[in-house]
């Protein structure tokens, strides 16, 4: 007899069950690659599913103009060093109509470039799934999400017509119009994500780790100015803090902590002890209760 | 300790780790008020990592009864479920004590709610069943636990809450306790307990309680975290259904799958059940090296010593007491769909891995839950447990549930939309005839049907075989759709 799986085996191994499920069920799957930690444990993944092969699907990244730079780079390279195919797609049409996430209120930035953007993209290469990081810890509503969960067309998501699933069976066959969003991340917790990057020892942009960083103090948050479009508000004024960030999403609109966690050992370390959710973090989740719920219902990954 | 642990411990660190001692996940079930919230949300508030900001809007809540802030917050959901004031999906919530993962999956426990809690009791490692300590047992407790046994659940744990509101009576308990062993006793549970709590004050839920002190048995924390996790029982035959075919260059083809019972050695024979094909396993491959040795809920990638030619669909299994070829079965399932089932509609069978056309299928009779009696029943809906006859268009690999749970179950699904519309589970199967010996006025689709015309720009390559299945699939579900009884022949 073995000592019994870890959790972090457990997890994998779900993960790794999901990937090949959805490759083998779906036509045209694409990863949705947001550049974050839970695409980067997400990518780490596939490439377990598939091994010796490489991951039959390629990666795209919405890209909304408002990603910091780093994060670009991270991006590049991370396609280039394991010969993934990347499509980066970024709405035309928002961008010629100047949306922009400063003059902009958050609903309308996010409808315009995110949900208008992704729902254009896998219009445009007709994928039929795409999978993404979602875990169900993040936020309420997603405590209910599927692993398949499913889009009518025009990619709207009706809670109501979310498919039962039973054991560990996928049922991944689509009806008329419909396309999927696949979740191999959902049983994954905030913490698992660190401690699996720490056991695998992946990397991940340096935005999570804490460095002297130009902040804006604003309703109590702090963000990171990371080029000239960073309009100051009278009153504010611009300090170096040591910060990092929790969660990456849309520069100026993902708030840092400070913190003193440089490497991931010490993320680790401070995740394990953090007083706070994740999503706290990020501005949008604020807008209006039930936000997520009515932004999945409008498409919004 | 084998390899793969050792190169675990190696790579992490030990705070990385934080050596979580497996998952256990926790199916809660009771009806309305009997404090199922209240429970989740203790359990969370006591044992658990809980953020600040979570337990800052608690503080800030409605306080109730005693001035205890309402726990029953934590664990909110869906904006039209919250307004209707009922929970009528499942969701799941995670959190860690010291030295577990929980995942406590939350279902409704009404009739009509039947199909959630059999789908969210799938999922479970351990059911806890509520009553109100002042109410006792009622009859959905009986329809919960065949709900649970149908499902294939082996642990049970009767919380009785509310026991402040029972004058913490010992005498009260045992009577409760004594029914709650008289049902269980009916099913096929390895562990029945019950527990005396209050949910609201916390006894017996994290801490041990001072008001019962006639009670010696666990706090129904340290009972779940006493139960094996998931994973951790290889007992069971060998199985493993295959998801997919990975190749490398011309020498390695590997069938890569999810290993759903026992375990696998280097050297091991196993068998292709439908064809009869043996083999030996040669390797097996992870991302992170070969293993010498595989066990349940362990996704690895097989090389077999010999070409036996499986792909998606088929399960490797241990030679000695493999799984059959079925193709008529007796099964029990829940019904999932809104639109009831309909002869005509003609439906698809998913396994672990394979998709199969259901050439017949026939209704035989209704469960009543209360009773746990059944009764002859041509028709089912929504919620409805039925027994029924399934015939399939072509023989494909399947367990007795009992036997293999994973490759003992299956989903019905809807061919047009796509909907899962029945879960269910084999209880009975019959080997697939031999050849020749096919019931009369059945359509023999065969291989040459097939390849003389709509398969001729088909090859013999593995991708095209794939697609020639697929189409063989959809022809044979077309033709039964239309009342034509058809079975499916596709060996060469
Ligand atoms: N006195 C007492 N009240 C309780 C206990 N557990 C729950 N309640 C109360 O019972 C009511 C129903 O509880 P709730 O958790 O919402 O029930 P649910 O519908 O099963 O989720 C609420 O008013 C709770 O405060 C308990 O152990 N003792």
């Amino acid at each position: 007899m073995s000592a019994p799986l870890s959790h972090l085996d457990l997890l994998e191994a779900e993960s790794i069950h999901i990937f090949r499920e959805a490759a083998a069920q779906f036509r045209k799957p694409v990863l949705m690659y947001s550049i974050g930690k839970d695409s980067t444990v997400l990518l780490h993944l596939a490439r377990k599913a598939f091994f010796p092969e490489k991951p039959p699907f390629s990666l795209l990244h919405v890209d909304t103009t408002w990603k910091f730079r780093e994060m670009i780079a991270f991006r590049d390279k991370t396609a280039r060093d394991l010969g993934l195919e990347l499509i980066v797609h970024t709405n035309q049409d928002g961008l010629a109509r100047g949306i922009n996430p400063i003059d902009h209120a958050p609903s309308v930035y996010t409808d315009v470039m995110k949900t208008a953007a992704l729902k254009q993209a896998l219009d445009m290469h007709g994928f039929d799934a795409a999978f993404g990081g979602a875990r169900r810890d993040e936020e309420a509503s997603r405590a209910k999400e599927r692993v398949f969960s499913f889009r009518a067309a025009g990619h709207r998501w009706d809670p109501r017509k979310q498919r039962p699933e039973m054991w560990r069976l996928l049922n991944g066959r689509l009806g008329s119009g419909e396309t999927a969003r696949v979740f191999p991340l959902s049983n994954w917790t905030e913490k698992d994500v660190w401690r699996y990057l720490a056991r695998e020892k992946l990397d991940v942009v340096p935005l999570y780790f804490a460095a002297m960083r130009p902040t804006v103090e604003r309703n109590g948050q702090l963000l990171v100015v990371d080029d000239e479009r960073f309009k100051l508000k009278p009153g504010e004024h611009v300090e170096a803090r040591r910060v990092r960030f929790r969660t990456l999403g849309c520069y100026p609109l993902t708030a840092a902590v400070g913190s003193e966690a440089s490497d991931i050992e010490g993320v680790v370390a401070e995740t394990l002890a953090a007083r706070t959710s994740e999503r706290v973090g990020r501005l949008i989740d604020h807008d209006q209760s039930g936000a997520m719920e009515k932004k999945k219902q409008e498409g919004y990954f | 300790m084998t390899a793969l642990t050792r190169i675990n411990e190696a790579r992490s660190t030990p705070l990385a780790t934080g050596s979580l001692n497996g998952i256990l996940r926790v199916l809660t079930c009771g009806s309305v008020d009997d404090g199922k919230s209240t429970l989740i949300g203790r359990l969370l508030w006591d044992a658990s990592d809980l953020f600040d900001d979570q337990r800052a809007t608690l503080e800030r809540g409605r306080r109730i009864d005693g001035g205890h802030p309402d726990y029953s917050l934590l664990v909110d959901g869906l904006v039209a479920e919250r307004e209707q004031g009922i929970t009528i999906d499942i969701a799941w919530r995670y959190f860690d004590t010291a030295t577990r993962r929980f995942v406590v999956i939350d279902s409704p426990g009404h009739e009509q709610y039947t199909r959630n809690m059999a789908s969210g009791a799938s999922h479970a490692d351990v059911a806890i069943m509520l009553v109100d300590a002042r109410a006792g047992i009622k009859k959905q407790t009986k329809r919960h636990a065949a709900i649970l046994d149908l499902v294939g659940l082996k642990r049970v744990v009767l919380a009785v809450n509310k026991m402040d509101l029972a004058g913490w009576s010992e005498q009260r308990f045992r009577e409760i306790e004594r029914d709650f062993k008289a049902i269980a006793a009916r099913f096929h549970f390895d562990d029945a307990v019950a527990i005396p709590v209050s949910a609201a004050l916390g006894d017996n839920v994290a801490r041990p309680s001072d008001m019962m002190d006639w009670y010696r048995g666990p706090t129904l924390l340290s009972h779940l975290e006493s139960l094996p996790s998931r994973g951790a029982e290889a007992a069971g035959p060998f199985r493993m259904p295959v998801q997919t075919v990975l190749r490398q260059g011309v020498d390695f083809r590997g069938l890569a799958g999810t290993v759903s019972s026992g375990a696998i050695h280097v050297g091991d024979p196993v068998v292709d059940p439908v064809s009869g094909r043996a083999a030996n396993v040669k390797r097996i491959a992870t991302f992170d090296g070969d293993l010498q040795r595989a066990a349940v809920g362990q996704a690895i990638v097989l090389q077999l010593d010999a070409d036996i030619d499986m792909s998606r669909g088929a399960i490797l299994a241990a030679a000695e007491g493999r799984p059959h070829a079925a193709r008529d079965l007796d099964t029990h399932l829940v019904w999932l769909s809104d639109t009831p089932f309909d002869t005509d509609n003609g439906y698809l069978l998913r396994t672990a891995t394979d998709l199969v056309p259901v050439s017949a299928m026939e209704i035989t009779s209704r469960l009543d839950l209360e009773t746990l009696a059944e009764h002859p029943a041509s028709t089912c809906a929504a919620n409805d447990i039925v027994l029924a006859r399934i015939s399939l268009g072509r023989p494909t690999a399947l367990d007795l549930f009992l036997k293999a749970g994973e490759t003992g179950s299956f989903m019905l699904v809807d061919p047009i939309s796509g909907a899962t519309v029945a879960g269910g589970v084999v209880t009975e199967l019959a080997e697939a005839e031999p050849k020749g010996a096919r019931k009369a006025g059945v359509f023999v689709l065969s291989r040459d049907n097939l390849e003389c015309g709509l398969c001729a720009d088909l090859g013999g390559g593995a991708a095209d075989q794939v697609e020639f299945r697929r189409r063989a699939n959809e022809v044979a579900l077309l033709l039964s759709a239309a009342g034509i009884a058809v079975e499916l022949d596709l060996q060469s």
